[in-house]
């Protein structure tokens, strides 16, 4: 078995999800004459390339139209390397990057493909894949038939396997640039905005309620806490009314639904009203006062104190990883 | 649930909406000892979806004497729990037509007479206090200066926060499965964590009351019907401040209010969705009743909603709320016992109304429960008014009572021959 | 020539219904479960009625894949302003692959400039048609648009990337996925819900397309995951900390 591992990376080093990816192809292709080779795309790439064949064989293409991940130039190489190396899995770590540039190959290459792979099990000679359905509520198994497959896969589903003392091998591939596609240009990349995420968009949440007492402390502790995850900060309609916080940051029933990966409930006492915006998230963490807080309800951990104590805490924590 | 339920109480309240937990916190403040068994989640279900609308000025000097009283229990209870419940923003009523004109003449001096504070208001002034509303098509309008809204969140954390106070014991997730009875007396409730011996049971399930009666085999003339109404976001250009007053334009069916920086319109439409309570599951939230992009009740609302203010329509950003409302057939609740089960205590039928009438709906059932009687004048609400109504004891009958009721709540005006004079806006399809 | 949109509706169950699975274990229990244009595809219908807004020649096609009950979903797409749905009769849902399979050749026929779709539908979460559908027709691509401002001969568009705001350019014909960000979907006025009942949804089978089904994916099992949360109470912020590094992918 011969997995291709497509590498995200920042134009330095592999991104940790191509690395976690790394990783569960060796649990895939462990056997006698298995291997597992790392793409590396891009435009003078030379130092992501060194850093992958740490892990193992690295083909490398570097050409001035590649700099950008653009899906059609990049899933037209990946799918000629896939048909010319007689891949049997294409794999990346499960990301916008992926997704876009992996399902396009997925295209190319008769689409038998699963995305956000969390596991998979061999039973006979099939490969059973797990991945989640229904925003998680469902946890599939799923075959797929047609070669090669491509998979997408969780950074949680494995981890960043050891690095070799001797790197891998590097095989430039020939990139033809008159026959890439030109169709669609990059005319930029707005980098990680210096103000927080939409509420709605973030992966993590950290909202504020009552226990808060003054727009600075909301601002400090809240905020604080929100960039410390690159998260988005969010509000109880009580902070809103009060005008400590603007309505766009209210989450509840008359706000916005959120149903991030983490929801950080600081001073929300959980009335049923904001539990319907949020009580969706995948995990919930409640820090009220009032151990009668219904908040508790739908929390999956839960820390009975005073804020004020507790948030400057978790910073603090969170600052010296 | 995290506690085990208690082998005695001396009072079961069944549900965990406003009119329970007003109920529970007054009876444990008066000694009683009080259960409160909550199907689901406390405070959801209709009370969480409220918009708590409050107009005091009612058809009938008790009913306005009720929300007058309602207003001051909430100031005590906001200095109790420490938190904002009663929003006062003055209420308004706009006319569009001669009927409704009168309607609002006859209303300012019934106020006027029991010394409320109303007043009509000149279309040029109702202009400035409102620049986001249509009026030019007005012909009067009244303004109280002392109605508003109370806010159910916080009204149900005090309820919560007092009732703790005062021992009473909540139990979410809880559904009731049947009534213990010695002949025609209530001895206690059953549930699936074991039965609670007790002398009164205070029905106060919302839409679903009139499966708890079913429990004893007795109707309640209650049904329950969908409701909706949409919150728009805040919107730069047409700001609507904290303050601005609540509207109700009977001829459109609507009333209004602001919620956090954006506005709040509901309707009592036509063809309220009926609702069968006994086919949902237990742990039914009404929060996962479905609002398809092509809802009529929606496309209605938006519709009666454009035409007073001009600047929403389907586009605008906004949330729909969908919910269940429990209508008796002629508008008013029931609250008391009846001549069938003694110690079975309906508190049920609020008609869209129960937020604001909870505060002295919670003393005068104290009342009942433990004094036999009120002070209040309870006549209009009694609880077996319709108890041998030969009309009213299938529930296909009372369902098409309760549902007409509805679907006039707002839109009708009769003359003294029961004649109607004034249909409602809206040319909408009724199919 | 009008500017054509194509835009792929599917039928999904409304995301505040409660997921169960059934007891045999290889399906989820639709019968208490309410349905509803996917989230994600209703944003690219309400793109696509804006843009028909800002330039006259454009004529908005609703397309569904399944059977009958698919109709319903349609004329909501109907009612929100679209100009006439296509329902491509299939029994059983099919997977990403075959979906574009469906699409490509009704992208033959009806030679649109623009099919706009949402950038994953909420059951399966696969997030793979648009792109498999780009790559079929060797369209440009721009998927998870937030933002896009169209031109004579092309577009740009925002994209929500994990590392930002991206920006690309594409020409006509183009695929391109929604993500949430993109808009808020209207609600149907009443003159639409009436014009719905009265506009057209024809119907063509596979056979007719040409279409051979050849599943990629093969759906072995589904486990239920635990959706009872259960609060553990902590007593530290290092206890709490450590829970949020076991349990979430943040770290």
């Amino acid at each position: 078995m011969h997995v291709l591992v497509l590498a995200e990376h920042d134009g330095d080093r592999l991104r940790a999800g191509t690395t976690a990816a790394l990783g569960f192809s060796r649990q895939l292709a462990n056997g006698d004459g298995d291997q597992v080779t790392c793409l590396v795309l891009g435009d003078s790439v030379a130092t992501v390339a060194d850093d992958a064949a740490t892990f193992g064989p690295v083909l490398l293409g570097s050409h001035a139209d590649l700099a950008e991940p653009l899906a059609d130039r990049w899933a037209e190489v990946t799918a000629k390397v896939v048909q010319s190396e007689s891949i049997d899995i294409l794999l990346g770590a499960s990301s916008t990057f992926s997704r876009d540039i992996l399902g396009r190959a997925g295209g190319l290459l008769g689409g038998a493909m699963a995305s956000d792979v969390t596991g998979f099990l061999r039973d006979g000679d099939r490969l059973v894949w797990q991945r989640p359905m229904y925003a998680g509520a469902v946890t599939a198994s799923v075959v797929l038939h047609g070669s090669p497959l491509i998979v997408t896969v969780r950074p949680t589903a494995a981890e960043t396997p050891e690095r070799r003392s001797s790197p891998a091998s590097i095989t430039p591939i020939s990139i033809d640039s008159g026959r890439l596609p030109g169709s669609t240009g990059h005319l930029g990349l707005d980098g990680r905005p210096s103000h927080r995420p939409d509420v709605t968009e973030a992966r993590v949440v950290v909202s504020g309620g009552r226990g808060l007492k003054t727009t600075e402390d909301f601002e400090r502790l809240v905020g604080g806490l929100a960039d410390r995850f690159d998260g988005a900060t969010g509000s109880s309609r009580a902070l809103v009314d009060a005008g400590l916080t603007p309505n766009d940051l209210q989450v509840g029933q008359t706000g916005k639904v959120v149903a991030p990966e983490l929801y950080i409930a600081v001073g929300i006492s959980g009335a049923v009203q904001h539990l319907a915006g949020m009580k969706n998230s995948r995990v919930i963490v409640a820090v009220n006062s009032d151990p009668h807080a219904p908040i508790f309800e739908v929390a999956d951990y839960g820390i009975v104190g005073d804020l004020y104590d507790i948030v400057p805490e978790m910073i603090q924590h969170l600052d010296a990883d | 649930m995290t506690n085990a339920l208690p082998q005695t109480s001396d009072v079961v309240v069944v549900g965990g909406g406003v009119a329970g937990l007003s109920t529970a916190m007054q009876l444990a403040s008066r000694g009683a000892s009080v259960t409160v068994l909550e199907r689901e989640r406390l405070g959801n279900g209709s009370t969480g979806r409220a918009a708590g609308l409050l107009g005091q000025l009612r058809g009938s000097p008790a009913a306005t004497r009720m929300l007058m009283d309602g207003v001051q229990i909430v100031a005590e209870l906001e200095e109790r729990a420490n938190v904002e419940i009663f929003v006062q923003t003055g209420s308004l009523r706009v006319a569009q037509t001669e009927e409704r004109a009168g309607e609002i003449r006859d209303l300012v001096e019934m106020g006027r007479g029991i010394g409320f504070d109303i007043d009509h208001l000149p279309i040029d002034e109702v202009s400035s206090l409102l620049p986001y509303m249509r009026t030019d098509d007005l012909v009067d309008a009244c303004y109280c200066p002392t109605d508003g809204h109370l806010q159910p969140a916080e009204l149900v954390a005090a309820y919560l926060k007092l009732g703790r106070e005062h021992g009473v014991v909540y139990h979410p997730g809880c559904p009731v499965r049947g009534l213990d009875l010695t002949e025609n007396r209530v001895r206690g409730v059953i549930t699936d964590h074991g039965t609670i011996s007790t002398g009164v049971v205070i029905n106060a399930a919302g839409p679903w009351s009139y499966l708890v009666a079913g429990l004893v085999d007795t109707p309640l003339q209650t049904a329950a019907l969908g409701h909706v109404y949409l919150t728009t976001r805040p919107d730069d250009s047409h700001p609507v401040d904290r303050l601005s007053p609540a509207i109700r334009d009977r001829h459109l069916r609507i009333y209004s209010r602001p919620e956090s920086g954006g506005l709040i319109v509901g309707m009592y439409g036509p063809d309220a969705v009926q609702h069968d309570m006994a086919a949902l599951p237990d742990d039914f939230d009404m929060s996962s009743l479905t609002v398809r992009a092509d809802d009529l009740h929606v496309a209605l609302l938006i519709d009666a909603t454009k035409r007073r203010f001009p600047w929403i329509d389907e586009r605008t950003p906004m949330t729909i709320t969908r919910g269940i409302m429990t209508f008796s057939p002629d508008g008013k609740p029931f609250c008391g016992q009846r001549p069938d089960f003694d110690g079975l205590f309906h508190c049920s039928g609020f008609c869209g109304h129960g937020i604001v009438q909870s505060p002295a709906i919670g003393v005068i059932m104290a009342d009942l429960v433990l004094d036999g009687s009120t002070g209040y004048d309870i006549e209009a609400i009694q609880a077996d008014r319709f108890f041998d109504h030969p009309g009213l004891q299938d529930r296909s009958d009372i369902e098409a009572a309760c549902y007409q009721m509805q679907a006039g709540y707002y839109g009708r005006i009769e003359d003294g021959d029961g004649g109607v004079v004034d249909e409602p806006a809206g040319d909408g399809p009724t199919s | 020539m009008s500017f054509l949109v194509l835009v792929p509706t599917k039928r999904v169950p409304d995301t505040d219904g409660v997921i169960r699975v059934t007891p045999d274990g290889l399906d989820v229990d639709t019968s208490h479960l309410s349905f509803v244009i996917n989230p994600f595809d209703a944003i690219a219908v309400e793109e696509a009625l804006r843009l028909r807004e800002r330039r006259e020649d454009v004529e908005v096609v609703v397309v569904g894949i399944g059977d009958e009950a698919y109709e319903d979903e349609l004329r909501t797409a109907l009612a929100m302003g679209a100009d006439r749905a296509i329902r491509v009769d299939a029994a059983e849902p099919l997977d990403p692959w075959n979906v574009a399979c469906v699409l490509s050749e009704l992208a033959r026929r009806l030679e649109p400039r623009l099919i706009l779709m949402g950038k994953q539908a909420v059951d399966d979460d696969s997030a793979q048609t648009g792109q498999f559908l780009a790559a079929k027709l060797g369209w440009p691509q721009a998927t998870f648009a937030s933002r896009i401002d169209d031109s004579e001969n092309g577009a740009e568009v925002a994209r929500e990337t994990d590392h930002g705001i991206e920006t690309l350019s594409v020409t006509w014909p183009a695929v391109i996925t929604a993500d949430l960000r993109l808009n808020e979907p209207r609600y149907a006025s009443l003159p639409g819900i009436l014009a719905a009942r009265g506009k057209p949804i024809q119907e063509m089978s596979l056979q007719e397309l040409g279409i051979e089904i050849q599943p990629r994916v093969e759906l072995v099992g589904l486990q239920q995951v635990a959706s009872q949360r259960t609060v553990r109470q902590v007593e530290t912020v290092t206890e709490l900390l450590e829970c949020l590094r076991e349990n979430t992918e943040l770290f």
